[in-house]
């Protein structure tokens, strides 16, 4: 064996442990890089702001931009009150017993599931059984169902900050398990639960798999008229124009993939700015 | 001299294990009734079972009755008895919120005071009451959370006052508090006696032989000795009180 001297093995083993962190920012740095090189140039208003022309190699990407929006916005509705009021049951309720460790169980199993079983599971249930067809709303309930154990478990540990002395303070008044609840935990736990949600949207915003049998189209001419319709979407359609369709100019498929990027780094920037807030705001 | 509490074979455990051995004692109306011991001795075991805040540990079993006023505390709905018996914890605990706001929480989710006016009229009279109304009275939109530990600790009676309970539990209330503010405390339990009943559990045994009207002394869960404060200290009956009243252990 070789023995170094420590001087030199606590050297050596700053510069690999350093090593290691910053390779962790360089995929990042290289892939914004990258995407905003050859896509720049797409971006522009009416790039955002126009249907796609001519066969989709130019015109605008409008319509999957809004049918994100709108799989996304109708997701987080569905998951973010299921998901609190799940978490509070888990975490001011639910005694330890059998039914509660099975839930648990059931969350950490759901977190494990692959997206595209998300995908399949959807057309199963909301597209072919509940007759709800390829449209908004059953992409936004696979992707709720997807997004719930993400959700139950920030909001979980969003309710666990609150230090337990305010709960006692305010039973011990009286007060009952609800009100403490609705007026003391609930409150103080909003922050985290908020910042949650939002990183929540931005992570499924860019999924593909489930929404790839259950709400995407390849093309749809018009805006979407309702939560039944099909919609383009930007994930989808960027692997669409990337893969599917010949000669493609490739800032629009660099474009189309910056615009994607750009609202979720955006989802994440308030999230981190929204928690910066609320630290300071913090009063314990 | 009328019995406001009446305890009989209270027995409490933790896990089976028992904590509380067959306590029978009483504590008579508009006295403060001190509970001194060492560590482990089931001071703050009993005070908690008084307004039921042990309840919400699932390890915590009893058996044996207390009677308020003549009615089982453990028939009578826990939120009810907690509204008649008010409790103050070691470390002042006020909520992230004003000290009005603090103040008016729980008559407000109570439903006892709804009127903006009668609210401010209660704000001011339980300051009053804890002797915090001058110090405080020309910020009561700010942060609790920002007053020294002594102040937050006269808030918080200030709180229990608030709710116009019968008795009111002191779990070691001076624990985390200066002298000056420990002598503040302690006046005004002297000063509450006169409309409510307090049972004091305290590890400062002279803060016990300063306040409280009659003192009882527990070991290892068990009631040793309960007597009239200067009877105790000055002659104690068994041993182990003399024993620890004089600092010979604990």
């Amino acid at each position: 064996m070789i023995k170094l001297n420590p001087k030199l093995s606590q050297k050596f083993s700053y510069t690999l442990l350093c090593l290691a962190a910053i390779l962790a920012i360089v995929p990042v740095i290289l892939m914004v890089f990258i995407i905003i090189k050859n896509g720049a140039s797409a971006i522009s208003w009416e790039f955002l702001s126009s249907m796609p022309k001519g066969g989709m190699r130019s015109g605008g990407i409008l319509p999957a931009i809004l049918g994100t929006l709108s799989i996304v916005s109708c997701a987080i509705m569905v998951t973010l009150p299921v998901g609190v009021c799940a978490a509070i049951y888990l975490n001011e309720y639910a005694k330890d017993n059998m039914l509660t460790r099975i839930i648990k169980l059931a969350i950490v199993n759901l977190a494990g599931v692959p997206s595209v079983v998300y995908g399949l599971f959807g057309l199963g249930i909301f597209v072919m059984f509940l007759k709800l067809g390829v449209s908004i709303i059953a992409g936004a309930l696979t992707l709720s169902i997807m997004e719930l154990p993400v959700i139950i478990t920030t909001a979980r540990s969003s309710l666990g900050s609150v230090p337990y002395s305010f709960r006692e303070a305010s039973l011990s008044l009286g007060v009952s398990r609800w009100q403490t609840i609705r007026h003391v935990v609930l409150p103080n736990a909003i922050p985290g639960i908020l910042t949650g949600a939002i990183l929540s949207i931005a992570r499924i915003s860019g999924e593909t798999a489930p929404i790839l049998f259950t709400a995407a189209a390849f093309y749809v001419p018009h805006l979407p008229h309702s939560i039944f319709d099909q919609v383009m979407a930007l994930p989808y359609h960027l692997y669409i124009i990337s893969t599917q369709i010949p000669n493609m100019p490739k800032n629009i498929i660099y474009g189309t993939a910056l615009v994607l990027l750009m609202m979720v780094l955006t989802m994440s920037c308030i999230a981190i700015f929204a928690r910066i807030y609320f630290r300071k705001r913090r009063k314990w | 001299m009328v019995d406001k509490i009446k305890i009989e074979n209270l027995s409490c455990y933790y896990n089976k294990k028992c904590v509380l051995e067959s306590l029978n004692l009483n504590v008579v109306k508009n006295e403060i009734l001190g509970v001194i011991g060492p560590a482990n001795s089931g001071k703050t075991t009993f005070l908690r079972t008084l307004n039921r805040m042990n309840d919400f540990d699932i390890t915590y079993s009893r058996k044996g009755s207390v009677y308020l006023d003549g009615d089982n505390i453990f028939d009578i709905d826990a939120e009810n008895l907690r509204r008649r018996v008010g409790m103050l914890f070691a470390m002042p605990i006020p909520l992230p919120m004003s000290i009005y706001d603090n103040i008016t929480y729980a008559p407000k989710r109570l439903g006892l005071v709804t009127k903006k006016v009668d609210l401010e009229n209660m704000v001011e009279s339980v300051l009053r009451d804890s002797s915090l109304w001058d110090e405080v009275k020309d910020r009561l939109g700010a942060s609790a959370m920002k007053m020294s530990g002594g102040q937050q600790q006269r808030l918080c009676i200030a709180r229990v006052l608030a709710i116009n309970p019968e008795v009111i539990l002191f779990d070691e209330p001076c624990s985390g508090l200066d002298p000056i503010s420990t002598a503040k405390v302690e006046e005004l339990m002297v000063e509450l006696k006169e409309k409510y009943t307090i049972v004091l559990v305290t590890n400062n045994v002279k803060q016990a032989s300063r306040v409280s009207d009659r003192t009882a002394f527990f070991l290892m869960g068990k009631l040793i000795e309960v007597d009239k404060t200067d009877k105790l200290f000055v002659s104690p009956k068994k041993k182990e009180t003399e024993d620890y009243i004089t600092g010979r252990f604990g």
